[in-house]
């Protein structure tokens, strides 16, 4: 037992010696993936494209792609997809987006009403949405692969690199909970399986498009192709506003220190009410 | 309106609501539980005008035809970012506003509904939410 007990003693002082001892340079660098950027890296970003100022949605034409241009659901889902417009139609919308989380990816690109800015880093494209909490895509252009076993997130995990004026995004390791929605009030969870490709460039000199390839074998009999579109806004009035989700549902209040809080309003049946109401 | 009796005001939405609280919040959600081929015009008096995301809610308090204590309306429309670029502030209503609204209420019969338009009585101006002309704006 006292010798097993010795060996245990010296392996442990071993691995203690060991993790003090300063780590070669080469082993340092490898864990080191957000490099300084180079004045060539800052310089190559004036040969981009020029994606400055606000972006809207295209309202009208989500409508018009929702109408024409149905995701190939398999049987399954199309089932739990027509009731869902069934339920909307008949005044009682399922409620995708009611919790406060984050619209997730892909349904951000597909279905939001908010404005997004694009901003362009070295080895890096940051896409930063209005409304909700924490709509925010991080695209890595470094040329890192994606990980081996990513921890899942509404967003995923998304590596691009540039083919010309255009950016090709590949996302993967979304939550499974992460919706595939058609509009606010239709749509499933992604359920695991989800891979996106996007391809966004402009199509006219003020209008983004965004080329989706969606593949999902638990949701889709084959890969949905779809376009979202998105016009370039300037003027101060487009300036992004802050948006925390979870801020709608409560109101101004003062303590009774005179302290000012948030204090929760009432729903019913998921939308706001008078106090005194059913 | 002075700050301290917007937040007068708001401290009663919070006592009535913290009493009669019924289910969860659900601030995001689709507009479709309100009926859109049916209007309702109210004339009140703004309660508040909470300006938040995801969705703004004018509370407004309406005399009930039949006499009785005022009844609480709870009208929402789109975010503040949508109503800011068709002119909207967070100033453009305040307490003790008396406004006429018009508005497609829940098919419930609770007292909420998305608002269609609101016209301040005092001064004849009319808001309308809505999104924006839908085009590139440049300037």
């Amino acid at each position: 037992m006292l010798k097993r007990t010795h060996r245990i003693v010296v392996a442990l002082s071993l691995i203690a010696c060991a993790r003090l001892a300063p780590l070669p340079a080469n082993a340092a660098d490898s864990d080191a993936i957000n490099l300084p950027p180079s004045a060539q890296d800052w310089q190559a970003l004036a040969k981009l494209p020029d994606w400055s100022g606000v972006w809207t949605p295209v309202i009208s034409d989500q409508v018009a792609q929702e109408k024409t241009n149905r995701p190939p659901w398999t049987p399954q889902v199309a089932k739990q997809i027509d009731h869902m417009y069934a339920e909307e139609a008949a005044g009682r919308p399922f409620p995708i987006i009611d919790h406060c989380f984050p619209t997730g990816m892909p349904s951000w690109m597909l279905i939001t009403h908010n404005a997004f800015e694009i901003l362009l880093t070295p080895g890096r494209v940051t896409i930063l949405g209005e409304g909700d909490g924490n709509r925010l895509r991080r695209i890595y252009t470094d040329g890192r692969p994606h990980p081996a076993d990513p921890d899942p997130s509404f967003h995923g995990h998304s590596i691009g690199h540039w083919e010309k004026d255009t950016l090709v995004v590949d996302t993967v390791a979304l939550l499974p909970q992460a919706y595939l929605a058609v509009n606010e009030a239709v749509g499933v969870p992604n359920n695991g399986d989800m891979h996106i490709i996007e391809h966004l460039h402009l199509g006219a000199p003020d209008t983004l498009l965004d080329d989706l390839d969606i593949t999902s074998n638990k949701l889709l009999s084959k890969p949905w192709h779809t376009t979202r579109k998105y016009y370039r806004q300037r003027a101060k009035k487009y300036d992004i506003v802050e948006g925390v989700c979870t801020q709608g549902s409560f109101t101004d209040a003062v303590d009774k220190n005179g302290n000012a809080i948030f204090a929760p309003v009432q729903f019913h049946n998921g939308v706001p009410v008078g106090s005194d109401s059913k | 309106m002075k700050l301290a009796s917007l937040k007068r005001a708001s401290m009663g939405v919070v006592l009535a609501a913290v009493v009669g609280a019924a289910s969860p919040a659900a601030a995001h959600h689709s507009f479709a539980m309100y009926e859109p081929t049916k209007t309702l015009t109210f004339k009140g008096t703004v309660k508040s005008f909470q300006w938040t995301n995801p969705h703004v809610i004018l509370w407004v308090l309406v005399q009930p035809e039949d006499g009785g204590a005022p009844q609480e309306w709870s009208l929402e429309t789109t975010s503040p970012g949508v109503l800011t670029r068709n002119g909207w502030t967070r100033q453009s209503l305040k307490a003790g506003d008396r406004v006429s609204v018009t508005f497609s209420p829940l098919r419930d019969g609770s007292r909420g509904g998305g608002l269609n338009s609101v016209t301040l009585l005092d001064t004849g101006q009319t808001l309308i939410p809505k999104f924006g002309k839908e085009e590139p704006g440049l300037k």
